[in-house]
């Protein structure tokens, strides 16, 4: 088990833990518990199991059971990208393994992160997404519960299996797919009128910096990616998670609280995605440097959908208003100091 | 001095913050005396810091993670920008009555750019601004979400560039510690995207900027406050790039460049003040002038720019405190406040922009043409500042927040202070030029009674105080009740303004026709792809195989 | 010759598992598929890894003979497609097993790539449970044979001699099909 997808496994146990302490209702709680509990063994068992087989198991098995609780879609349909997601891997698996032309590993590569897209949830292979969907039933507990843990683990056994060429494609087409989905969650979440909706495309810019930070190939795109994952999973979740019964209301509100949270979500300064662009510029730097500039006016992106998200959150009170009093300041303090952070999961 | 204290301008704004928001949560308001008490902690922080030992003070703690360790430094430069930045704040909390929420988003805002000006490098500067930038929006939208405010994006964007040069720096020279960046590692177009993002960060454009907008508002508290914290750290930004580059900037078209854009600035703001319909409109582009003639001083590149430049920043931090203290109605502290502005004898500004336009000509070539530029917008000053005396003073603010005797008190201080021009260049300004510009700085001479230069001698306290007197007298006999205020024709219009607005309009206006919007329609592309259909997937695996096999 | 048997079978298991919609028609493909794989897993991973991926795929294959859709169905009206497909992934994965990679495990390769590759085709073009259901169990067993591919020593690719995840596979298989599922709830 690498420590990266140790930490970031202990990510989702807060998020679940923050979910499940501030959830609104007992009867959600009780579901939150039993679903959440199944996804954080699915995910644990990703992260733990002894071999790349076994994980993909795993995830087959997530995806299934995911497929299969209540929503508004059908079974069939939810379960198309998860099963292709896993499909790709192993396939990808093969031709890493196989021994042959260059070529082959290209593909392999090619299919590493378009499983890795479609497990997650990005494009070209979005799931299927409901507004009226709980969070446990929707795609956002690919974005923010699975697919974390499924990225750590993917990425960080390409090591040493793809070779330097097939390397290189991998990097090349994780940013590739990467700048894809920034741009198209960044451009969608302001622009769409659903804010549910929006919420969803968050994730997905979100996801498009984190996958831009793996496949960078240096230390600081990792370390930037993992520190995109934590503001996914320890930020934008949670945040979403407290704003679900406002956003039932749709309540909107334009109190201090809402614009600190909107800068938390845009990645402003001092909250952590703002270190996790520095060290993005940083790692798109060394490697190739308009690549920064791009990522620089990309990043500009997230700044008129966060407004709007942040005024969905509504007026927390009581237990909700510590949650997300907790969530920013978490948020600051990784922000400001995230060595700790970055040396656990030893970067 | 113990080197920890250098934290305390920055934690005491902090900790006044915290216990503002802690009593305000329980519902009970500590009303100015804690935000006052914040902010002149700071302000006496710094001075106890500076003043006993005028040298460096750094505290060095370890790496925050982001290639740069926690390193705060109090030096000249500090010390200036740090005044700059506190004051005008300190007096604001002390005056006007704020919400707690109010109080505690302006003492972090001071907390914040106090931070970004003891950062010890460029990317925490960054961080540092970035968060003045944050907060100033969250300030500024929380007091009135219909009022205009800067666009987040914009301010954001100065801030991320900033991020990318301190990276950049890391990268190529190993450090992005304002002392220990290699010369080589500033080249031309490092030193261009920083010189972008700070008048981005400061927004010194020649158009009308969100700096004169704020002015449009009905309630000047957070604007003040926005604009005491952000619009200084771009300036900082350019001063320490002196410092970066060894006491230059990398080419002299950079210098010229900056030089120019500062002229077009401050002519700009000029031409609109002269067309302004109120009073408040003319003093929305007072701080832009002001940043305009700061920017060309600065920009020249030697020490005498530069303290004309710290000494005209210095005056318009002074007067963002007396314009948001002053009553929109006519009277002597308009008038006053007016004098100030426009830089008439022996006022501050008057001082400074001598010292700058000598600055340009002593300079020579090209920027000597920038002085002739300077001297004929501030002639346009002058005349826009004659015509602001007779117009409508505004909508009208609430009563609670303007102090018609204080504004007076601080325009008639930069006003009286043109005779310590030079005690303000020795005590304040030649420090910042010892500091950036370590190899000509020792040319500053004088004392405190004359400003020596190259060529020439200001002996200002010979030459201003008569002046002053001289003032008096001229005020003392006129009759100032004569002042018929009323809406007054423009002296001259810009050509260029209308067709511009035209072209602003039509870009803002500007959308996909219609004919092409189906192969547009991100919602068919994206129903393609949520879906589930094979093909879509298929031909997407296909395209990326493809790209990969190129 | 035994290899390339078993890998036909397989195959045609598949095929029938893409062409049928009956119960009895999917569990026999099941069967078929089960059975290629195991003969080829034998070869390379002994005894254990093979009963446990025969013991899986038997155990699926008796529950989806007593749920689904009853009867055979195989190539209802309109199969064309599926047919087709059937025929040209057969082509392609025997090209890419045998011509495109080099080593010496081309059978396996050939079934793991028609297992992988047909199932997420059965997976993307049903909306019924029990295919589905199906398709995910031939699935398991498929990754659980990746196992045996190739020599990579670490990273994602490193093989592991373990049975663990053989056994894993039989477990999914097994037990998929016992899944309560709602046949459709869109809204």
């Amino acid at each position: 088990m690498w420590p990266e997808s140790a930490e970031v496994v202990v990510f989702t146990a807060f998020a679940l833990a923050f979910a499940l302490t501030f959830a609104p209702a007992p009867t959600q709680r009780r579901s939150l518990m039993f679903r959440g509990g199944v996804g954080l063994a699915g995910t644990i068992a990703i992260a733990t199991v002894p071999t790349f087989e076994l994980s993909l198991l795993a995830l087959l098995v997530l995806g299934v059971l995911h497929a299969a609780v209540n929503g508004k879609q059908s079974f069939a349909t939810r379960l198309r990208a998860p099963v292709l997601a896993v499909a790709l891997l192993a396939l990808a698996l093969v031709l890493a393994r196989a021994q042959g032309s260059d070529v082959l590993g290209r593909f392999a590569a090619v299919g590493l992160v378009a499983g890795l897209a479609a497990g997650i949830g990005l494009l070209p292979y979005l799931h299927p997404f409901d507004p009226e969907d709980p969070v446990s039933a929707s795609p956002i507990a690919w974005f923010a519960f699975i697919g974390p843990v499924l990225a750590v683990v993917v990425v960080a056994g390409t090591h040493g299996v793809l070779g330097p060429d097939a390397g290189g494609a991998f990097g090349a087409t994780l940013v590739g797919v990467g700048l894809v989905n920034v741009a198209w969650g960044g451009v969608a979440a302001w622009s769409t009128e659903n804010t549910i909706a929006a919420w969803r495309y968050s994730f997905i810019a979100d996801w498009g910096l984190a996958l831009c930070g793996f496949g960078l190939t240096v230390a600081d795109g990792r370390r930037a990616a993992l520190l995109v994952i934590f503001s996914i999973v320890l930020c934008r979740l949670p945040l979403y998670v407290a704003s679900r019964q406002a956003l039932r209301e749709k309540a909107l509100t334009e109190r201090p609280v809402n614009l600190v949270v909107a800068a938390a979500l845009a990645g402003s300064a001092p909250f952590a995605g703002f270190a996790a662009r520095v060290l993005l510029l940083r790692g798109a730097t060394q490697m190739f440097w308009p690549l920064g500039l791009v990522l620089a006016i990309a990043m500009l992106l997230w700044l008129p959908g966060s407004l709007r998200l942040g005024r969905s959150l509504g007026l927390p009170r009581g237990r909700r208003a510590l949650g997300v009093a907790l969530v920013l300041a978490l948020n600051v303090a990784v922000g400001l100091y995230p060595l700790p952070l970055l040396q656990a999961a030893g970067q | 001095m113990p080197s920890a204290a250098v934290l305390g301008p920055v934690v005491i704004p902090l900790l006044a913050a915290a216990v503002i928001a802690a009593v305000g949560l329980a519902r009970f308001d500590l009303g100015r005396t804690a935000g006052a008490g914040g902010a002149w902690g700071c302000v006496a922080a710094l001075l106890a810091l500076w003043l006993p030992v005028r040298s460096s003070v750094e505290l060095i703690l370890g790496q925050l993670g982001y290639g740069s360790a926690l390193d705060l430094r109090i030096d000249g430069v500090t010390f200036a920008f740090g005044l700059m930045i506190a004051v005008p704040i300190a007096v604001l909390l002390t005056l006007q009555p704020r919400a707690w929420p109010q109080t505690a988003l302006s003492l972090l805002a001071l907390a914040a750019a106090m931070a970004a000006v003891e950062a010890g490098g460029v990317v925490l500067t960054a961080i540092a601004g970035g968060t003045v930038a944050t907060l100033a929006v969250v300030m500024l939208e929380t007091e009135d979400p219909r009022a205009p405010r800067p666009s987040w994006a914009l301010l954001l964007a100065g801030w991320l560039g900033v991020a990318w040069v301190g990276v950049i720096l890391q990268v190529v020279g190993g450090t992005a510690v304002y002392t220990a960046v290699p010369v080589a590692a500033i080249t031309g177009p490092v030193f261009a995207v920083l010189a972008a993002s700070a008048v981005i960060a400061s927004c010194l454009f020649p158009w009308r900027t969100w700096l004169a907008v704020l002015w449009r508002r009905p309630s000047l508290r957070a604007a003040a406050v926005t604009i005491a914290t952000v619009y200084p750290l771009g300036f900082y930004l350019l001063i320490r790039a002196y410092e970066l580059g060894d006491g230059r900037y990398p080419h002299p078209l950079f210098n010229v460049g900056l030089a120019v854009l500062g002229i077009a600035a401050a002519f700009a703001a000029a031409a609109r003040a002269q067309a302004a319909a109120t009073r408040r409109e003319f003093f929305g582009e007072v701080i832009p002038g002001f940043g305009g003639f700061a920017l060309t001083a600065i920009a020249i590149g030697t020490p005498l720019g530069l303290v004309a430049g710290l000494i005209l920043l210095a005056t318009a931090s002074a007067l963002v405190a007396c314009l948001a203290l002053l009553p929109d109605r006519a009277g002597i502290a308009s008038v006053v406040a007016v004098a100030a502005a426009v830089g008439l004898p022996p006022g501050l500004a008057f001082g400074a922009r001598v010292v700058g336009v000598e600055a340009t000509f002593e300079a020579g070539d090209f920027l000597g043409l920038i002085g002739v530029a300077s001297a004929a917008a501030w002639a346009t000053w002058m005349v826009a500042g004659a015509r602001a005396i007779g117009l409508p003073g505004g909508r009208g603010r609430p009563a609670s927040e303007t102090f018609a005797g204080v504004a007076m008190l601080i325009a008639t201080l930069t006003l009286v202070a043109g005779p310590a021009l030079a005690v303000i260049q020795f005590g304040m300004a030649n420090p910042v030029a010892a500091e950036v510009m370590q190899a000509t700085a020792g040319t500053l001479t004088g004392g405190r009674v004359a400003v020596v230069t190259v060529s020439s001698v200001l002996p200002v306290v010979t030459l201003f105080v008569p002046l002053l007197l001289i003032g008096v007298v001229i005020y003392a006999l006129t009759d100032i009740s004569a002042i018929r205020t009323q809406a007054r024709p423009a002296i001259f219009r810009i050509p260029a303004a209308a067709s511009l607005e035209r072209f602003r309009a039509a870009v803002r206006a500007a959308s996909v026709p219609d004919q092409y919007r189906t192969i547009l329609n991100l919602k068919q592309l994206e129903a393609a792809a949520a879906g589930g259909s094979p093909v879509f997937w298929l031909a997407a695996l296909v395209a990326l195989g493809f790209a990969v096999t190129r | 010759m035994l290899e390339a048997g078993a890998a036909f079978v397989a195959w045609l298991g598949m095929s029938v598992v893409v062409l049928a919609d009956g119960r009895r028609g999917l569990a026999l493909g099941i069967v078929l598929v089960t059975a290629g794989l195991a003969v080829i897993v034998f070869q390379g991973a002994g005894p254990i890894a093979a009963g446990a991926l025969g013991v899986g795929g038997a155990a699926a294959a008796l529950r989806r003979l007593t749920h689904g859709p009853s009867g055979w169905r195989v190539m209802p009206p309109g199969s064309t497609p599926r047919v087709v497909l059937c025929v040209a992934a057969g082509i392609l994965v025997l090209w890419i097993s045998f011509s495109a990679t080099t080593a010496g495990d081309g059978a396996l390769r050939f079934v793991i790539l028609t297992v992988l590759g047909l199932s997420v085709a059965r997976v993307l073009s049903s909306d019924e449970p029990s295919t589905l259901l199906t398709a995910i169990a031939l699935l398991a067993l498929g990754i659980a044979a990746t196992v045996g591919i190739g020599s990579v020593a670490h990273g994602l690719g490193a093989v592991t001699q373990s049975e663990w995840p053989y056994i894993a596979a039989a477990l999914v298989a097994a037990l998929a099909g016992w899944l309560p599922v709602r046949t459709a709830n869109v809204a």
